[in-house]
């Protein structure tokens, strides 16, 4: 008898057990935004969506420099003013700084999805495409041609953005993030002093050779005037400029990652002329013209280097580089004067050929989920921002407060340009609007006014000046292709940064190349080659 | 009847044991049901039970992965450090402790060398950085005998000395307590006895106290070679590690954490993770039996 009262207290704490994990799945799935009664909503005089206040969840992050006082994107103008127009509420989600991508990943994993997530999809395994074929987010085609008649109209105008948004069978999995206007997709390439070479007498380099004299007179000249020989010419940072700006390695017509040459897929790293490349970062490290440090140095040290005046060079952005450093030193030394310098070359006056250059669609987007039960306002909602009243609203906030028309222009105000209490231009802007990373079409005025610097204008002139037409389009694979591709280039791409370091500061020598080629080789390289060119020529029959 | 007489007799103290056989059930024992991933295709989506099947498939391309025995060989690695320098520093503090005659003075040394163990680890790892960079404390200090300035961060020879250096100044005090606790549970006749037979106080410390506290150094060591595979603390290696170390730095949970959680591939991070506390377990279950062959002592 007594056997069974502790059999009983053994299966109490089982039903304990099981109760409290099951019963946090139970209260998931129950719909969190009960708001019945969402007609269809297209006869509403007042250009609302919905007759009843209705609310969705939407997973966003936070961009990075938020206004003081904006604590979640309601408090944000742009949001207010489209609650008022369309009598939808927002319940933002915002995952805690730093910590965006883990807490995606666990919101993956949890399967309790909010109504919209907005997020860079090629993050998640298989990209979009993988999200819509495990069922998290739905394909939009039928709702955007039924509820969405603004990017409708965009899509039909230009096809050229439809089939960057579409999948390889033709699916939209999201409201894009678009930018459709070439200066708007680059704003990232090497930086350099020019008061410095002015100093020195030294013409702005644009080719290897003239940066190696440049870079060697910033070293010996002691450009920063205070007698010391502690100038650093260059600093570089491998995962950016083999992933993302390629400075340098275009001039050997290579990069650090896929590209195309004739049509074919080619993994640059492997190349002969990567050797190249490697070569002379090497006798500039051993010249010392690189930064030692240069792969310990995070943003910070970057910083402290730039406005201590010790950088004669390094990558950057248009906006967090030369727009930082520029105000920065404004008061410490009138004369400094940072500006871009074009994307070296092998021969004075060829045009670089892979640079900076986004894609018109870089997957971010905003995504709608299984769970949502009221896709037609979701699809009219997130349509709105695609409209000629959205997109204002989203690119520039509320006119006569964050913005002004001149002459058919809209122009920033100046709490937004030259901020009372010193903000940035970016964050003043944020109390109104954020004009990236959201679904919008991102106007070109915007960056027009936020490369407000004649430094930063020409920076983008020069930047943009490269032919760029070898870089491979977005791709979409399948499940399996996506999972091959993530086993073989997670070890390629640690043994391709290990190695980069390796080679520059002398671990390895250059004549390993060979066996360094071998080794990628081994690990599957071909594979992920013939997977990348399947995937490019399926883009091709779009 | 039996069981009826222990229950009446001490249900109190069963009581008392139920939050914790709860607290193991609902989050160690339940969780094993998730453990099938690692044999299965897993898709969040789908679900654990949707998933197909893949069999060994994870296992083996951990294996034939390039980075296979690099990994291994870093985890044992910082564990054998560990051990070796790590393991014995607290037993020399207490030892050393133990023979203080003022207390006052003991006490501060207590109080100081236990400090560090209450300094979170992502503070400690802060410190460090700022401490080892190229032009940080330790840099600005050698530089003053002339020593050429070291990136120790970025220098994979540098890894392991940091690390487990770090780790015995951070530990050494809060470990020293179990040592101390033992060395205090010997009786003082033994060393009255010593005494009187000439001994000094290094041969007390040789023939009475080591001896006395060696169950507990014994049941410690196996402890120890239970986390051999672990590699480290997850957490401290992460901070302090970057692709220019992945070289001696890399270990096999940071790879689980950066393929699971940064990539999403749960099964086979699972997998791997597997693999790893079953090689935990093998070792620690060996080193208990030799343990209880040669010198009888063990965990069980």
């Amino acid at each position: 008898m007594h056997k069974r009262k502790s059999i009983m207290l053994l299966s109490v704490i089982m039903t304990i057990a099981l109760a409290g994990c099951s019963g946090g799945n139970n209260s998931a799935k129950s719909p969190a935004t009960a708001s019945p009664g969402t007609e269809t909503a297209e006869a509403l005089a007042d250009g609302k969506i919905v007759s009843s206040p209705l609310t969705l969840t939407y997973f966003v992050e936070m961009s990075g420099s938020p206004a003081p006082g904006v604590k979640s994107l309601n408090d944000m103008a742009a949001y207010q003013e489209t609650e008022k127009k369309t009598g939808i509420h927002i319940d933002f989600k915002h995952p805690a700084g730093g910590q965006e991508k883990n807490q995606f990943n666990l919101l993956m994993s949890s399967g309790d999805y909010p109504d919209v997530i907005q997020w860079g999809w090629n993050d998640y395994p298989g990209g979009g495409v993988g999200a819509m074929n495990n069922g998290v987010i739905i394909p939009l085609n039928d709702y955007i041609d039924k509820f969405a008649p603004n990017l409708s109209k965009l899509l039909a105008d230009n096809p050229a953005i439809k089939k960057e948004i579409s999948t390889d069978d033709g699916r939209i999995f999201a409201f894009p993030f678009l930018r459709s206007d070439p200066y708007l997709r680059t704003y990232f390439g090497l930086g350099v002093r020019q008061d410095w070479l002015d100093k020195l007498n030294l013409q702005m380099p644009t080719t290897i050779d003239e940066w190696h004299n440049v870079l060697t007179a910033f070293k010996e000249g002691d450009p920063n005037g205070n007698g010391k020989a502690d100038e650093i010419p260059l600093l570089i940072r491998k995962d950016t400029m083999l992933n993302f700006s390629n400075v340098f390695l275009n001039a050997w017509g290579t990069s650090g990652r896929f590209n195309l040459k004739d049509g074919k897929v080619l993994y640059g790293p492997v190349q002969p002329e990567y050797k190249q490349f490697l070569q002379t970062m090497r006798t500039w490290y051993v010249e010392g013209l690189i930064d030692r440090d240069y792969a310990g140095t995070d943003d910070k040290q970057k910083d402290a280097k730039w406005t201590g005046e010790l950088l004669g060079s390094s990558e950057m952005a248009v906006g967090g580089g030369i727009g930082k450093y520029t105000n920065a030193m404004k008061a410490k030394n009138p004369d400094f004067n940072l500006v871009g310098a074009p994307y070296p070359t092998l021969v004075k006056g060829d045009k670089p050929v892979l640079g900076q250059l986004e894609p018109i669609f870089n997957s971010v987007g905003a995504a709608i989920t299984k769970n949502n039960k009221h896709v037609e306002e979701t699809v009219k909602w997130l349509d709105y921002k695609y409209g000629e009243e959205g997109s204002m609203l989203f690119n520039f906030g509320i006119e006569g407060k964050s913005y002004e028309m001149k002459d058919g222009f809209p122009t920033y105000t100046d709490e937004i340009m030259k901020n009372p209490d010193g903000l940035s231009f970016a964050t003043a802007l944020g109390r109104y609007a954020v004009p990236f990373g959201g679904p919008l079409v991102q106007d070109k005025r915007y960056q027009e006014q936020n490369a407000s610097l004649p430094q930063q204008k020409d920076a983008l002139n020069t930047w943009m000046n490269v032919e760029n037409s070898n870089w491979l389009p977005p791709l979409s694979f399948t499940n399996d292709e996506s999972a091959r591709l993530a086993a073989i280039m997670t070890d390629i791409t640690t043994f391709r940064d290990e190695m980069f370091d390796k080679f520059v500061m002398g671990a390895e020598p250059i004549d390993n190349f060979d066996s360094f080629v071998k080794t990628i080789e081994g690990m599957g390289l071909q594979e992920a080659l013939e997977i990348q060119q399947a995937a490019y020529e399926r883009y091709l029959k779009r | 009847m039996k069981l009826l007489r222990e229950w009446s007799r001490n249900k109190y103290i069963y009581l008392m044991l139920l939050p914790v056989v709860i607290y193991y059930v609902v989050f160690l024992y339940f969780p094993m049901y998730g453990l099938q991933i690692a044999f299965k295709n897993f898709s969040p989506a789908i679900g654990i039970w949707g998933s197909e099947w893949v069999g060994f498939k994870h296992f083996v391309s951990f294996y034939e992965s390039y980075y296979f025995w690099r990994l291994i060989r870093n985890t044992v690695m910082i564990s054998l450090y560990e051990l070796v320098f790590g393991f014995p520093a607290p037993i020399i503090l207490a030892l050393l402790l133990n023979e203080i005659r003022k207390r006052v003075f003991k006490n501060i040394v207590q109080s100081i060398t236990y400090l560090p163990h209450f300094i979170s680890i992502v503070v400690v790892a802060g410190m460090m950085v700022d401490f080892l960079s190229g032009d940080g404390l330790i840099n600005q200090l050698t530089s003053l005998f002339g020593i050429p300035s070291v990136s120790f961060l970025i220098a994979p020879e540098w890894f392991r000395t940091i690390y487990v250096s770090s780790g015995i100044w951070q530990g050494i005090g809060w470990g020293s307590i179990i040592y101390l606790a033992a060395i205090a549970g010997i009786d003082p006749s033994l060393y009255e006895a010593a005494k009187t037979d000439g001994a000094g106080r290094f041969k007390q410390i040789l023939h009475i106290t080591v001896p006395g506290i060696m169950p507990t150094i014994i049941i410690m060591l196996i402890l120890r070679f239970g986390t051999l595979m672990a590699g480290g603390s997850l957490e401290k290696i992460l901070l302090l590690y970057n692709s220019t170390t992945y070289e001696t730095a890399d270990v096999i949970s940071t790879f689980v954490y950066r393929r699971g959680l940064l990539q999403m591939d749960y099964g086979f991070s699972a997998a791997i993770g597997l693999f790893n506390n079953i090689m935990n377990f093998i070792l620690l279950v060996s080193a208990n039996t030799i343990s209880r062959k040669i010198n009888n002592t063990s965990l069980w």
